[in-house]
């Protein structure tokens, strides 16, 4: 993990479980309702997959309120990448883009996650930067904080 | 301040980062204020079209201009960044409990499979 550069945020994640199936519980709606957007409280309303590049997903919890997350599949390469877009249009206009990147390892794999906060464009044009521009924050805080 | 405005905010924020003029300026004026002239000297550009930059800083709240005497002063304000920055923790947070509840989904599989299999004497 690259605390020092949260932007684009990555997670990476190993699994004591095969490739296939840790790539298949994405864009299976059985058990996407299960792990993806679901909170304790909440219930899925609404879990449509439509997995294939081009295709959308709309996944709705209830939880006091409806929430509804959609996105678009961009690529699907099983069992190593995953990527779609994701927007929550309830809290807001963007649309993100997550990427989900998998590899064998003996007894399992490794999932990396990166989650494009904003338009892939925009991403790709302040990646460079970003490092720095966070850094010269902390060390504005801190002497923010020292003054 | 409102949702709707706050995103607004957000994404003035990202606009005004996704230029490498703009985050020079702004990794300058985190360090000390700054005239606009001193600001435009590393760059062959023309002071107008620094300030154009700085303008759009400013939009986003990134950065404070004011003038002294005749000279304008830039200097830098953190809020906009601290937003983002939380926006991120929140986003890592978010995924990693998600694949956690994955981990789990997929080991709970697993547990009813194998009691199923004791139960019954037959594979899943």
């Amino acid at each position: 993990m690259t605390a020092e550069n949260p932007g684009p945020l990555i997670i990476t994640r190993r699994f004591d479980f095969p490739i296939e199936r840790v790539f298949d519980a994405w864009l299976d709606p059985a058990r996407a309702s299960k792990f993806l957007f679901a909170t304790p409280t909440g219930k899925m309303v609404r879990v449509d997959i439509d997995a294939r590049v081009g295709g959308s997903f709309h996944i709705t919890r209830r939880d006091g309120e409806d929430v509804e997350h959609v996105g678009t599949y961009l690529e699907i390469d099983r069992p190593r990448r995953l990527v779609f877009t994701f927007g929550v249009p309830k809290f807001s206009a963007q649309v993100t883009r997550v990427s989900i990147d998998l590899k064998p390892l003996p007894g399992g794999c490794e999932l990396t996650l990166i989650h494009e906060g904003v338009l892939p464009e925009w991403l790709e044009r302040t990646r460079e930067g970003w490092g720095r521009i966070l850094d010269g924050l902390a060390a504005h805080l801190a002497k923010e904080g020292a003054a | 301040m409102k949702l709707n405005e706050r995103q607004q905010y957000f994404d003035l924020t990202l606009t005004a980062l996704a230029h490498p003029v703009r985050r020079a300026i702004l990794e300058r004026v985190m360090q000390t204020e700054l005239r606009v002239t001193e600001l435009a000297r590393p760059f062959a550009m023309s002071l107008n079209a620094v300030s154009k930059h700085i303008r759009i800083l400013e939009r986003a709240g990134l950065v404070n201009r004011r003038r002294v005497w005749r000279e304008h002063r830039v200097s830098f304000n953190a809020a906009p960044l601290k937003q983002v920055s939380a926006w991120l923790e929140k986003a890592r947070a978010f995924w990693s409990a998600r694949l956690d509840a994955l981990d789990q989904l997929l080991k709970a599989e697993d547990a009813a499979a194998t009691q199923q299999h004791a139960k019954k004497g037959k594979p899943q």
